[in-house]
């Protein structure tokens, strides 16, 4: 598999980027969800340490993805869909990158809002965004949690939409960004 | 009504008596009579008592709004020189509700066992960079030797004589048992903790 992205599939790069951000992604629901569980303490403060690490970690990613993407070709869309298709393609894909840059920044700007340095993995601190504020942190706090479940209702769009076109529409467009299949050109 | 000359017995007790408070008047006047030693007071309003700790990778700060200093300084006498400083652990603020609630609780500082924390110290030496303070540490109950670093400053304001007491040092908070159950772990919360103060204080 080359590591560009071709008219009709996503190179290595970009599938690497796609996969690893999607298993980062479990992980940080996981975390939140087991945090979220317990009273404040030591190992609150442990999965909510690795929540940020993580976090910040796909903030990186996504930077480096969207480089990536600008320095590659698109797979093109097929030639069957509407234009209202195309158009809710587009629209459900930038969401998704809005929302893995709006994520990670709510969670770092409502850490910096509450006091709490961001260290990535403890090998450095980040910056504070804001300073400290506690009716900034609460509002934050929420909004850091509307945009999980934001993020939760467009990845099951785009999980659905993947599903539809392998199933239904039986194209390749989910097939181009698994590893492990080959897609050698466009369906007649 | 008869009166009697006071018997040996009370004359001898009374001699005894009196020498005593005359042997043990320096003693109670603490110092006053120790040459060059200046009695200091703290200016709360002027003083900080900060501590750094290492909280999930980063440094977060807190400080102490209660304690209390009594320094006998005289650079000229230092064996007469003596420290003392006791600190309210329930006033350390770290800026987080949550956060000092936690802290104060009994896996941490236990303040409602162990109140104060208290540095004595009746060695004061000299050192390349200032002063230093040794004595006994008393955090959560546990009493440990310690050295403090300082540095100290005289001047006179508003005809006021006030000392300028400065300097850092590190504690290693699992020596004083500050962190029980899940706390004895320093990956998130780091052992070391670095205590810096800057205090005003004035001779009286």
């Amino acid at each position: 598999m080359p590591v560009r992205n071709t008219e009709h599939r996503w190179g290595a790069a970009a599938q690497l980027f796609h996969w690893l951000i999607v298993v980062l992604i479990i992980v940080q629901v996981t975390l939140a969800t087991l945090a979220d569980d317990l009273p404040p303490g030591a190992r609150k403060l442990a999965l909510l340490a690795r929540h940020k690490s993580v976090g910040i970690t796909i903030l990186m990613l996504v930077i480096l993805r969207l480089l990536w993407r600008s320095l590659n070709l698109t797979p093109l869309l097929p030639d069957t869909l509407k234009p209202y298709e195309r158009f809710l393609a587009r629209v459900t894909h930038a969401a998704l990158y809005v929302l893995l840059f709006a994520m990670p920044l709510s969670g770092w700007m409502m850490s910096s809002a509450r006091g709490f340095p961001v260290s990535w993995f403890g090998f450095f601190t980040l910056p504070d965004l804001v300073p400290k504020n506690k009716s900034l942190y609460e509002a934050l706090l929420t909004t850091h949690e509307t945009l999980a479940w934001v993020l939760a209702a467009v990845v099951t769009l785009h999980v659905a939409a993947a599903l539809k076109h392998h199933f239904m529409l039986r194209d390749n467009v989910l097939r181009r960004m698994l590893p492990f299949t080959t897609t050698p050109g466009p369906k007649p | 009504m008869i009166v009697r000359r006071p018997t040996a017995a009370v004359r001898a007790a009374a001699a005894g008596w009196l020498t005593a408070a005359l042997l043990l008047a320096p003693w109670t006047a603490r110092g006053a009579d120790t040459p060059g030693i200046t009695h200091y007071a703290l200016d709360p309003a002027r003083s900080s008592l900060e501590f750094t700790f290492m909280q999930a990778g980063a440094a977060n700060k807190g400080h102490f709004k209660r304690f209390q200093v009594a320094l006998d300084f005289s650079a000229e006498n230092l064996a007469a020189s003596k420290l003392d400083v006791a600190i309210e652990m329930s006033s350390s603020d770290t800026g987080d509700q949550e956060r000092d609630d936690t802290l104060k609780g009994a896996d941490l500082f236990a303040v409602a066992k162990f109140p104060q924390a208290h540095f004595a110290a009746s060695q004061i030496n000299r050192t390349a960079a200032g002063y230093e303070a040794i004595g006994k540490l008393t955090i959560r109950g546990v009493t440990r030797d310690a050295s403090v670093p300082f540095s100290f400053r005289t001047a006179t304001e508003n005809g006021a004589a006030v000392g300028y007491m400065s300097g850092k040092t590190s504690v290693r908070r699992l020596d004083y048992g500050v962190g029980q159950g899940d706390w004895k772990a320093t990956d998130q919360v780091g052992n070391d903790v670095a205590v810096s103060f800057a205090l005003r204080l004035i001779a009286h």
